[in-house]
């Protein structure tokens, strides 16, 4: 099943793309995504400890199963608002 | 009034939205980029349709916290120059200390929460004339 993957900030730089199309099985949960997207995209492996995952919005955890079409966002550690 | 803009922050627009008869207290907040050595201005990115649920949602959190009035956020996204507000917090309560309260907590949750990310872009050199 089609997942839309969003990436940001420092995740952007090093896949160099703002949106992938990306391919699972069914009943794959975030957890295995990454395993997944982060094995083809190595450079990302260091940066998976502090990673937040949000599923059409809403922050996810790593055994949130996955639907067709769900739009999955790579979020590095926020850095909103001034100093 | 929760808003994402890539326009300069209307501070007073943003104080005005939660004035009301039954506030005693109104309490404005603005983050500004601040001068710095390595600083000419700050890029802020965004996601901007899970910002605005969380920003909406942080709102209405602290208005249950706190016991305020209303409350507004308006975080500025693109590049911001230096000494531009990049961020407003405007909270209306009946009394002073819930308005400060509210307004201290809710800049705490979004440098905690916002899918908001900073960073400084080059400076440009200096053209030899």
């Amino acid at each position: 099943m089609r997942l839309h993957v969003l990436l940001f900030a420092t995740y952007r730089e090093i896949v160099d793309a703002k949106e992938v199309a990306w391919t699972v099985d069914a009943g794959t949960t975030v957890g295995r995504f990454l395993d997944a997207f982060v094995a083809a995209h190595p450079r990302l492996a260091r940066h998976r400890g502090s990673m937040m995952v949000a599923v059409n919005l809403a922050v996810a955890d790593p055994e949130t199963v996955l639907h067709e079409d769900d739009e999955v966002a790579l979020l590095p550690p926020v850095s909103g608002g001034c100093a | 009034m929760i808003e994402i803009t890539r326009r300069r922050i209307d501070a007073n627009a943003v104080l005005e939205s939660v004035r009301r008869d039954d506030a005693g207290a109104v309490v404005l907040f603005l983050g500004t980029v601040r001068a710095d050595a390595a600083v000419a201005a700050l890029d802020y990115e965004v996601y901007v349709p899970m910002a605005k649920q969380v920003l909406a949602d942080l709102a209405e959190r602290a208005k249950a916290k706190f016991g305020v009035l209303d409350l507004s956020i308006v975080h500025r996204i693109g590049r911001v120059p230096l000494g531009g507000d990049s961020v407003a917090v405007a909270c209306a309560s009946a009394h002073r200390r819930e308005a400060f309260e509210a307004c201290a907590w809710v800049m705490d949750e979004v440098k905690r929460i916002v899918p908001i990310w900073k960073s400084i872009p080059p400076k440009r050199a200096r053209r030899s004339r």
